[in-house]
């Protein structure tokens, strides 16, 4: 078979991104891009208002010193940097897709064979890659402009709240092009690599664990994870029959609701006979729930205020599809990564657990039904165990002993004044600010104030709880020392810095010190970037699986079973996390 | 009503389905009808691996593998279910397996083999159970260029 259609797609997305790039290069397009680049271009106007100034003294200075104009140079401000990544971007990637869209316009027979394979792919991928560039540096600006614009009128920013970053909108430009106008035929083999691109993402973000870290965040996902995988499966189980269900449906559809959704059922199915319509109405249930999961998760995140390990807890336990909750996490903190970290932790214990589940399932069935064949123990969990969790913890593991920067990095927080530069310490203006606020929570109401929100957030130092007392303390070193001095001090004082009703200057000082007391590496900052990168495409691909012709099989006895098994996982995960998860680790 | 020389039955075991085939079987003549059996395995399968990324290609292939011959197994035993009960009348029977939008399938296959007639079932009650996966009326009366029965529910 051969794979490589003759088409002159890849061409033409080369030829409009080398326009792009281009046009950018030019500054053809900089009136588009300060629409676009707002804050970026703010930036510009200061960096070159201050530069004008410098020059214009400069060349007055040079005057009256009968000196030529000095040759000075505009430092290149946040806009420029961005402009200047996008055009990058798109030369790399346009000149790469012109290419090959030539070679393939020019190939006359292809012959079949690996070749041809993987060049099929290319064309889909840059079909990704230019909805991923559209998504990133169009829409995602757009609807944050726009929201914006809109709070006045409407009292509240419904981009803000409903999440519409360049996560949302790539998955859900994912399945407008899937359900509306069906992925073409040159890209349908570019589309399935999205995978692909996920779990390098997922083996990448192993880079960017502490061991610390890792074995708290390990520990908790264990401990929710094994409470709710196997509570969930139970109540299948139990449902399942008491409503008089099939045993393959009951099996196949306890491994969607318990595990990790979309994945488990494909991995439980043929090792429970599942039947075709079973496997329907159990990848259709599974995916209505993922996606409406994935749009009401961070908003009720944002609700009830909470962190980054909290959210990342909940949605990595509490929706039912592995693909959501990764989309839900960068929905939820599309620009920082703390959040994915947590939930992919979540999503990888998931998996592991999925070998053993099968097998349970597997002795289930073969114990309820009649004439069922006996499974191969070892077989299953060899096939099953997910491979790429092993480059995860190889990327670790090489993280950890300095392949990628100093090893002392991994420790996260740097305290001794020779670490910290002298720029980096607080102002007089910001020491000032903390101790006006440090007045006011020491008075009575600011002192319950504080006793409320640290109750709220089950915020602690070291293994007791957090009083206004440590706050006081914490404050007054920061401000006799203009930087934080401790890991303790550190970790309350950034619980007390989102305290609503601060003073902004005072949780900006509070932020800029917190940040102050992390060295980060160029090739860590070069990962997270990079991460970003593959996980918008990864879901932008993934979003093109999600067709509605699968989600209307939603139905039957597994969406009764779903809908009671998929509540009571949201809201008790929810609850577990509200009363157990401290906020920061 | 005229006995039709070649009708085109749709037909993939639902209840409508089977009402279809009773129709059919009434209509057709022994040694006069051929019955073209069009079986048409919905495009809904395509994206039944859903957006899974955690497993192994092994895994993946092995559920599709799974699920193609489970596809098939069915669509056979509808096929000689059908078969048997032309054989027992002396009704001449074709098969025609096909995947695809079910309404395209249909116009496409009626026109392939010029038939006078094409039966199918009524749609599915609202509520009742069974894999959504209707067939387009609108878009079959539009292109169908033969006559059209629909067998009613009972």
């Amino acid at each position: 078979m051969i794979y490589t259609r003759k088409s002159p797609a890849l061409l033409i997305i080369g030829l409009v991104m080398l326009l792009w790039g281009w046009l950018n290069a030019s500054g053809n397009v900089d009136g588009i891009q300060q629409y676009f680049q707002k804050s970026a271009y703010s930036d510009h106007m200061k960096v070159k208002e201050k530069f004008d100034a410098e020059f214009r003294v400069a060349s007055e200075m040079a005057a009256a010193e009968s000196k030529p104009a000095p040759d000075m140079k505009m430092p290149k401000s946040k806009f420029d940097e961005a402009k200047s990544f996008q055009s990058k971007m798109c030369f790399i990637f346009g000149g790469l897709a012109t290419l090959l869209g030539l070679l393939i316009l020019m190939c006359n027979k292809p012959k079949e064979g690996n070749f041809d394979y993987y060049m099929s792919i290319f064309p889909g991928m840059a079909f990704i890659l230019l909805i991923a560039f559209v998504v990133r540096w169009g829409l995602d600006p757009m609807f944050a402009n726009w929201g914006k614009a809109a709070q006045p009128t409407l009292g509240w920013n419904f981009a803000s709240i409903f999440n519409l970053n360049y996560v949302v909108l790539g998955i859900v430009i994912g399945i407008i092009v899937v359900n509306v106008f069906k992925i073409p035929g040159w890209a349908a083999n570019g589309v399935r690599t999205a995978r692909f691109f996920l779990k390098t993402g997922v083996i990448l973000l192993g880079a960017l664990y502490s061991a610390t870290e890792l074995a708290q965040l390990g520990g908790l996902s264990v401990i929710m994870i094994g409470i709710f995988v196997l509570g969930s499966v139970g109540v299948v189980l139990f449902m399942g029959k008491r409503m008089g269900a099939n045993n393959s449906m009951t099996a196949v559809l306890s491994a969607g609701m318990g595990v990790c959704g979309v994945s488990a059922t494909v991995a439980a199915a043929p090792v429970v006979n599942a039947k075709a319509a079973e496997i329907a109405y159990t990848i259709g249930t599974i995916l209505v729930w993922g996606v409406g999961c994935m749009f009401l998760f961070p908003t009720v995140g944002h609700l009830l205020n909470m962190g980054p390990v909290q959210f990342g807890a909940w949605a990595g336990t509490g929706i039912l599809n592995s693909a959501q909750v990764a989309g839900a996490a960068l929905a939820f903190d599309p620009h920082g990564i703390e959040t994915l970290k947590v939930a992919e932790i979540f999503n990888i214990t998931r998996v592991l657990f999925l070998p053993i589940i099968v097998l349970w399932l597997a002795a289930w069935y073969v114990k309820h039904e009649a004439g069922a064949e006996k499974v191969n123990l070892g077989q299953v969990l060899f096939a099953k165990f997910p491979m790429f969790v092993l480059g995860f913890i190889l990327m670790f593991i090489l993280s950890s002993m300095g392949a990628f920067t100093p090893a002392g990095h991994y420790q996260g927080k740097y305290f001794s004044s020779e670490q910290i530069k002298e720029d980096k310490l607080l102002k007089g203006k910001e020491t000032k600010a903390i101790e006006g606020e440090l007045a006011r929570l020491k008075d009575a109401e600011g002192a319950k104030q504080l006793q409320a929100y640290f109750t709220e957030k089950a915020i602690n130092v070291g293994q007791r709880h957090a009083t206004p007392e440590d706050a006081y303390k914490g404050l007054t070193d920061l401000v006799a020392n203009k930087k934080m001095s401790t890991r303790e001090q550190e970790t309350l004082l950034k619980a007390v810095g989102k305290m609503k009703g601060l003073d902004a200057v005072a949780a900006s000082a509070i932020d800029k010190a917190s940040k102050a007391a992390y060295h980060s590496s160029k090739t860590i900052s070069a990962f997270r970037d990079w991460l970003a990168w593959l996980f918008s495409f990864g879901l932008i691909g993934l979003g093109m699986q999600i067709t509605m012709a699968a989600l209307k099989q939603a139905g039957g006895k597994p969406l009764i079973i779903g809908g009671v098994v998929g509540t009571g996982k949201a809201v008790g995960s929810l609850i577990v996390v509200l009363l157990f998860v401290k906020e920061f680790i | 009503m005229k006995t039709p020389l070649k009708l085109l039955l749709c037909h993939h075991g639902t209840a409508g389905a089977k009402r279809a085939e009773t129709l059919a079987l009434e209509l057709a003549a022994p040694g006069v009808t051929t019955i073209v059996h069009c079986l048409v395995v919905p495009e809904l399968w395509a994206g039944m691996q859903g957006d899974d990324w955690l497993n192994n290609a092994s895994t993946r292939d092995a559920f599709g593998d799974y699920v193609e011959n489970m596809l098939e197994n069915d669509a056979k035993r509808e096929l000689a279910a059908v078969e048997a009960h032309c054989q027992e009348r002396g009704i001449a029977y074709e098969a025609v397996m096909r995947y695809g939008d079910p309404a395209d399938v249909v116009v496409q296959v009626a026109i392939e083999t010029s038939v006078e007639l094409v039966v199918i079932g009524s749609p599915r009650i609202k509520g009742e159970e069974g894999l959504r996966s209707r067939m387009d009326l609108e878009k079959l009366v539009r292109r169908l260029k033969c006559l059209l029965l629909i067998a009613p529910h009972p």
